[in-house]
């Protein structure tokens, strides 16, 4: 004698427990909004840096650049010029106007560029050398 | 690149731009894999605060990882499951979880009983689910509520198919043995 009222108490069969899993998937669990946002938020931050902001190679400073492009002139007073002019525009970019006017004076009172460029009287350079 | 062309691509690309600093990629990644790591967490643990804890630490190793990501290694979800299905395994191990937060059932309304018997029978399989071994657990998870082959698993789980197979077969075998007492409340009809 079969025991199908007992055997079917005992157990579920696949099909039986296809529909358990079926209901549970129906009652998915959701993100909470806030939850969601927070896990947007910790994405960016974690998120390294665009590569274009790290692979720009480090800027030379103002000297150097300067003296770089001094280098590309044979003569040292043509280099000298460019020199002063660069380094007159960096003034006058960094100072405020009363500063530029007084560098200015200096500028057109000095007798000689090597008297501006604050070079020693052994080396001496006149205008007429430029 | 514009939102639309991102979401067409697979996770291991958008992963790729997510490590140079694609901030759609980001947005994208974490609506398609947030959900999947929340559910798989919150079957594990029927916990929301608990699931919440493990969703956030699993994606922010996933986002750790993805400077280093080796693209020849195994898919981005299947990485992403089975961290979260570790963490999960290791906060049952150390809580003793059992049963945590049971799914609610919503109050009677007419015309509702489909929709209540729906929600009884979720509400069975969650807490019987919570009984079982962890591993045994997780296979059944991965199998029925994730809808995962028995390979992805065995790749998820870093078993053999074979060790999947027996694992579900385990499961059901003790799932339809708990649940078989409450057929009959259940709406389930006894065969002549």
């Amino acid at each position: 004698m079969s025991n199908k009222k007992n055997d079917s108490k005992a157990s579920l069969d696949d099909q039986e427990l296809k529909l358990f899993f079926d209901a549970l998937q129906q009652e998915e669990p959701e993100i909470d909004p806030d939850f969601y946002a927070h896990l947007q938020s910790q994405a960016i931050t974690a998120m390294p840096q665009p590569i274009h902001a790290w692979a720009t190679p480090r800027q030379a400073g103002l000297i150097e650049r300067i003296a770089r492009a001094v280098k590309q002139f044979d003569s040292w007073p043509a280099g000298l010029g460019l020199t002063m002019v660069g380094a007159a525009g960096v003034i006058i970019g960094m100072n405020p106007p009363d500063t530029i006017l007084d560098l200015t004076t200096a500028y057109f009172q000095a007798e000689s560029l090597s008297e501006l460029a604050g070079m020693n009287d052994d080396e001496t350079l006149f205008w007429e050398d430029t | 690149m514009a939102l639309d062309a991102s979401q067409s691509l697979p996770d291991d690309k958008l992963l790729a731009r997510f490590a140079q600093g694609d901030r759609i990629a980001a947005e994208i990644l974490t609506a398609r894999l947030a959900p999947l790591v929340f559910k798989q967490a919150f079957r594990m643990l029927s916990d929301r605060s608990e699931a919440e804890d493990v969703t956030q630490e699993s994606l922010l190793r996933l986002w750790r990882a993805a400077p280093d990501w080796d693209f020849n290694q195994a898919k981005v979800t299947t990485w992403l499951y089975r961290v979260t299905a570790n963490l999960c395994i290791d906060r049952i191990r150390k809580e003793k979880h059992s049963c945590g937060e049971v799914l609610e059932i919503a109050d009677a309304a007419p015309g509702m009983e489909h929709q209540l018997q729906t929600q009884a029978r979720a509400v069975a399989l969650q807490t019987a689910l919570q009984k079982l071994p962890e591993r045994q657990r997780q296979a059944m998870i991965l199998r029925h509520l994730q809808d995962l082959s028995n390979p992805e698993i065995s790749d998820i789980m870093e078993i053999s198919i074979e060790a999947v197979e027996s694992l579900i077969a385990r499961g059901k075998r003790t799932l339809a043995g708990a649940l078989a007492p409450q057929k009959k409340a259940l709406g389930f009809q006894d065969e002549q």
